[in-house]
């Protein structure tokens, strides 16, 4: 046994060369694929999930006009972000879903040039969901101090729709009932959707882009101007960004006419000035055409008979068109 | 020897049990099965994007599983076999990346790849390591990699050390006998073990989620691809791409009873 012991020894050392091997091709695998990356100037690109099927889009057109520049998105919930930035210092663009993200980054030193008057290529507009049918006939902010009513609300901490949560029903006077109401503290935003779409509660107050996910299962109902919150979606170049140029060049793209037209087609709100108050909530009827579109594209998905034209839906028929192609959506 | 199965309620029970969560998990997938409906099932599944995703999973998950066969097999034989200092400090750190949740493995992974000489390499070729497929790989490689020495070491630890011992007393070398021994009757563990540690990897979420990010087409696997199409409220595509994963892990799973149907792993 002793001289097996022994001349185990030496087989150790190889196995540690071995080891050391396989670690160091591991690593050299690196330098090899990388260096077929040498043409192109690829974009890093940090954007919430939400802006998914919009910055898709973007990408497509973008990357057909500038073949030598190729955009990869990181996808991530926006709250993954600021952590991510901090560690890694990578990226090249950078667009959370909420103007309060930017704002941590611009804080963190991470953006410098970030203009708040011009850099907003679309807003999120606030609107009431309800289940097919609207089951307990949900009609007004008001509704959601009724007894009885299952409300879903997001969490605070975690996303930005928990703090219009607050804000919306403190302002109307019924946080304390609504927050009696709520069955559901939503860590994101399609949290909400997929609960009201599999009836799990009454009610809920999600953005527009998000509503208009759901268009077969979901009810949709717009709010009156002095609940209607306007939010902010803003873009910057990043501090470290390896190709300036070119970020301002997709930058420039994402807030030109063009860009923004293609954000209208997922429900963003792009009217360059939507006057609203001091909290944020709108101050007139500068929206009330995309919440018209928005209810009828849920009735177009519904109900073959709609018409399908730029008067009723405006920008969103690819949506509906998309939504009603399968009776559980895809693309 | 089995036991008789009837004439008692204690077997009655046990057999009862079993019954039962096996069909709520029939229950599950049916249900959704029937919520996705025939004719979207037809649709979703003649798109080509499932089946990039599909081939993306499996390609990933196979050159990392291959990538952690290379280290876990010595480190697993080294382990199960050898005395040497720290044995037991050594075994438990390789425990490690099974205990803790693949986030923090996410997390770690950026302290290394920002920093010398990761950092200089990117610079130089302009790329994002982490960014990209590598990312992926470097990911389920890092998770599975103790896994995978785990379970190898439960493989050789079955095989008595007495037949490494007459193959040294015949005059075979250590490296001679490893081959001609010990891997021919670790055969069927190592196989069984290797189908584990590639359902493993393609089923790795988290840590991609904190490292790499989805770049559409290029590194959001299936399970990636889910949570994706869940945040854009694209149920058709999460309920077949599930489908999709669940006959793949049943697949999985089948091939290893085939396979290793005698080992001791599992």
């Amino acid at each position: 046994m002793k001289n097996f012991f022994k001349s185990s020894k030496g087989k150790e050392f190889m196995m540690k060369l071995i080891n050391n091997l396989v670690v160091f091709l591991f690593i050299s695998s690196f330098f090899l694929v990388t260096h077929t990356y040498g043409g192109e100037k690829r974009l890093l690109f940090h954007a919430g999930l939400g802006q998914r099927m919009a910055l898709n889009e973007i990408k497509a057109v973008f990357e057909k006009r500038n073949p030598d520049i190729k955009v990869n998105f990181s996808y991530k919930g926006s709250g993954y972000f600021i952590a991510d930035i901090t560690r890694s210092k990578q990226g090249d663009l950078f667009m959370p879903g909420e103007e309060f993200y930017l704002m941590q980054a611009v804080e963190r030193g991470f953006l410098t040039d970030y203009d708040p008057k011009t850099d907003i290529p679309a807003y999120f507009v606030t609107v009431i969901i309800t289940p097919k049918g609207n089951p307990k006939n949900i009609k007004r902010i008001e509704d959601f101090a009724r007894p009885g009513i299952k409300v879903g609300l997001g969490n605070p901490r975690s996303c930005a729709i928990g703090i219009w949560h607050q804000k919306t029903f403190r302002k109307a006077g019924i946080w304390d009932k609504v927050k009696e109401n709520a069955t559901l503290s939503a860590k994101c935003i399609p949290e909400l959707g997929n609960a009201t779409q599999h009836r799990a509660i009454d009610a809920t107050i999600v953005w527009a882009t998000t509503a208009v996910l759901y268009l077969r299962d979901v009810e949709i109902i717009p709010i009156e101007h002095k609940y209607r919150g306007i939010i902010r979606l803003p873009v910057g170049v990043l501090k470290f960004a390896r190709y300036r140029e070119e970020s301002q060049k997709l930058m420039d793209f994402i807030l030109s006419v063009e860009g923004r037209a293609i954000f209208h087609k997922h429900a963003y709100a792009i009217n360059p000035v939507i006057p609203v108050d001091k909290q944020g909530f709108c101050l007139d009827g500068t929206t009330d055409k995309d919440m018209e579109y928005l209810v009828n594209a849920a009735k177009a998905v519904k109900d073959e008979s709609f018409p399908v034209t730029k008067e009723t839906i405006g920008d969103l028929a690819g949506q509906v068109l998309r939504q009603k192609k399968t009776k559980r959506a895809g693309d | 020897m089995a036991l008789r199965s009837r004439g008692g309620w204690w077997p009655a029970l046990c057999i009862g049990i079993t019954a039962s969560i096996l069909a709520v998990y029939i229950l599950l997938v049916t249900s959704n099965w029937i919520y996705l409906g025939w004719h979207d099932t037809l649709y979703f599944f003649s798109k080509s994007r499932m089946w990039e995703r599909f081939w993306l999973t499996v390609w990933t998950a196979t050159v990392s599983t291959s990538f952690s066969l290379f280290i876990g097999i010595p480190a697993g034989y080294a382990l199960s076999r050898f005395r040497f200092p720290c044995r037991y400090l050594f075994a438990s750190i390789i425990d490690l990346p099974i205990v803790v949740s693949p986030a923090v493995v996410g997390a770690f992974l950026f302290g290394i790849t920002t920093r010398f000489p990761f950092d200089w390499i990117s610079e130089y070729y302009g790329i994002y390591i982490s960014r990209n497929v590598y990312g992926v790989l470097l990911v389920q490689f890092t998770v599975t990699a103790a896994f995978c020495a785990r379970l190898m070491k439960a493989s050789f630890d079955m095989i008595p050390v007495r037949f490494e011992a007459v193959s040294h007393s015949l005059g075979a070398s250590p490296l001679r006998t490893f081959f001609k021994v010990v891997l021919p009757m670790a055969k069927n563990g190592i196989i069984a073990s290797m189908i584990v540690v590639w359902a493993r990897a393609a089923a790795e979420w988290e840590g991609l989620m904190l490292f790499v990010g989805a770049t559409e087409g290029k590194t959001d696997i299936m399970p990636f691809a889910i949570y994706l199409d869940w945040n854009g409220g694209m149920m058709g595509w999460v309920t077949s791409m599930s489908i999709v994963c669940i006959l793949m892990a049943v697949s999985a799973i089948s091939a290893m009873k085939l396979i290793g149907g005698r080992s001791n792993v599992w």
